[in-house]
């Protein structure tokens, strides 16, 4: 493992070779996608908030960290409890040692009176939209992919809510549960719209990030009735506006569900990231005919692992999935940790140069 | 005074009720056990307790998930709000009690929510700290409650960087405590290199996985 000590020279740049996935052209090796936000602001020495308040320095650390360590793709702009301080609650930018995204301060719904009181917030203002569009014309100008990371339907109800309300709601007060997913959907879509309208259809890609409807929740029944539908109205409402492809991030233990994800069209091709609770076997059969398949590393063990270990379970994804009919993207399954050793993430830029060449 | 038969039936009752989430038929089936002269221990350990046991194993078989633990716990909190104020103060076997908290930097409760729900329905004695405890606050708790157990969780993989620290704190207070550690990023492995006694995945089995653990901290130290 030690003994190599560059790396065979890429035949594409990360532009092509991500340009040639998405067209479904022959790429010279495996792209190593990501999901990093904390790790860059430690790897440039920003506070982990900077990723989230200031748009021009979280784009450029993330640039430079992407630059150093071949990561395929360009940077993002986003956070998993999106929804609740863009419905008029409040969030808390990490700040402490332990602290990784933003996370809630106090919601904007807590009782069924505020639930029904609940409208639309202004899409051009509310919460993180302004530095989320400020980011947006960053992506533009600089080449590269124009992303809008949003919550699944299904999160951004839990993160207007506190997600027991919800799950209490979904059994007892269906109408209310329905009220939030309906508003959410709406509010996704004025999103997509907005982007759509500023940057075109043809260069926007919504990030979908689904943690909160996994199987350590909720069930695949009340999956297939409470969040499933709103899911596949705004994926629909979405190609019809002419998004090409959309990025779902179905996090976490989603088994149960994958029958039901199988069911939405994401795109030609969509992008498919899943946790390690997920095998890329599975993901392959549900999702690969359609899409590009992305995962799986697990982030505890990126972290906490040797570099062996990493190096091992990369091998294994790549060759599982290096062959998956519409590609595959290699990735830690949810977001890289930021205190990862930077020697492992290292090393899963080696396995792919071990393993994940195309003849 | 109801005999065995009628008693039998007030209890599977309760039981059913807690299972299928139906909150007004636990209120009412706990009145009737009082009425009827059923003791008020007898039915929260043989009714209610004895239902959340099967609720977790529901969970733990995947047929019940966060939702339906939430409703059932909501029914066993309706019947022990009644049943509990009748219950008379017994000697010998004492309850025993669980110090819980999620660590600094995380604000995710819901796993620490359902933990807490399972050992109050055991019967356990539970004091919850809530979400972002900073870590000193775990020891000094364990100073003043002395806990049969501690349990800490986190549920992002930079708040589990905290728990080491935390067990350390606790263990410098108080280091005979049995500490138990969960959450989505953890496993039993490094549970172990962090320091802790025992490590649950799952909360419809954490209280058996207590109990156990607890068993396995007293016989180390018999053989120390």
């Amino acid at each position: 493992m030690l003994e190599k000590r560059i790396f065979k020279p890429d035949r594409m740049t990360w532009k092509e070779r991500w340009h040639g996935i998405l067209s479904s052209e022959k790429i010279d090796r495996i792209p190593m996608h990501h999901f990093i936000l904390g790790f860059c602001a430690k790897n440039v020495g920003y506070p982990i908030a900077t990723m989230y308040k200031d748009p021009e320095k979280s784009f450029q650390a993330q640039l430079q960290t992407l630059e150093q360590y071949g990561f395929d793709g360009g940077p993002n702009y986003g956070y998993a409890s999106f929804g609740g301080w863009e419905f008029g609650g409040e969030i808390k930018f990490p700040v402490g040692d332990f602290e990784q995204a933003p996370s809630h301060a106090s919601f904007p719904v807590r009782t069924k009176e505020d639930a029904q009181k609940l409208v639309l917030p202004n899409i051009f203002k509310a919460g993180s939209v302004l530095n989320a569009m400020a980011f947006s014309k960053l992506q533009e100008k600089y080449g590269t992919p124009i992303s809008l990371v949003i919550g699944g339907n299904f999160t951004i109800a839990g993160n207007i809510c506190p997600v027991e309300t919800l799950c209490r709601w979904t059994l007892r007060e269906p109408e209310l549960a329905h009220r939030l997913l309906r508003l959410a959907t709406d509010f996704s879509l004025l999103l997509v719209r907005y982007w759509v309208d500023t940057f075109g259809a043809e260069r926007v890609i919504p990030n979908i990030w689904e943690p909160l409807s996994s199987n350590d929740v909720i069930s695949p029944k009340q999956f297939e009735k409470v969040a499933l539908p709103y899911l596949k109205e705004a994926g629909e409402k979405m190609l019809a506006m002419g998004i090409k492809h959309i990025f779902y991030h179905i996090c976490g233990e989603q088994n149960l569900n994958l029958p039901y994800w199988a069911q939405l069209r994401m795109g030609n091709p969509g992008l498919v990231s899943v946790g390690n609770q997920v095998d890329l076997s599975s993901a392959i059969n549900y999702f690969g005919d359609n899409n590009i398949i992305i995962g799986n590393i697990e982030p505890s063990l990126i972290q906490n692992g040797t570099p062996q270990q990493v190096y091992e379970e990369c091998r294994k994804a790549i060759e599982k999935a290096k062959y998956a009919p519409r590609g595959f993207m290699l990735m830690s399954g949810c977001e890289l940790p930021p205190m990862t050793p930077p020697y492992n993430v290292y090393i899963m830029r080696k396995a792919i140069d071990d393993f994940g060449w195309y003849e | 005074m109801a005999n065995e038969q009628r008693t039998r039936e007030i209890l599977n009752g309760l039981q059913d009720a807690v299972v299928s989430m139906d909150e007004n038929a636990v209120k009412e089936l706990s009145e009737m056990a009082l009425e009827e002269g059923i003791d008020a221990y007898y039915a929260v350990s043989e009714g209610l307790t004895k239902a959340m046991d099967r609720v977790g194993e529901l969970y733990s078989n995947k047929e019940y998930f966060v939702p339906e633990i939430l409703l059932a716990s909501d029914a066993l909190y309706a019947g022990l709000a009644i049943l509990q104020p009748h219950i008379k103060i017994r000697t010998g076997a004492e309850k025993k009690s669980l110090l819980l908290g999620v660590v600094e930097g995380d604000v995710h409760d819901i796993g620490k929510n359902l933990v807490k729900i399972m050992f109050e329905a055991a019967g356990w004695d539970v004091r919850d700290l809530g979400v972002d405890v900073k870590l000193s606050i775990f020891g000094e708790e364990q100073a003043k409650k002395k806990a049969d157990i501690v349990g800490i969780s986190a549920l992002m993989t930079t708040s589990m960087l905290a728990i080491p620290k935390a067990i350390e704190l606790v263990k410098a207070k108080d280091p005979d405590v049995a500490i138990l550690v969960g959450g989505a990023p953890l496993n039993r492995e490094l549970a172990s290199r962090y320091g802790a006694d025992g490590y649950a995945n799952c909360a419809g089995e954490v209280v058996k996985e207590a109990q156990a653990m607890i068993e396995r901290v007293k016989n180390i130290k018999k053989v120390l």
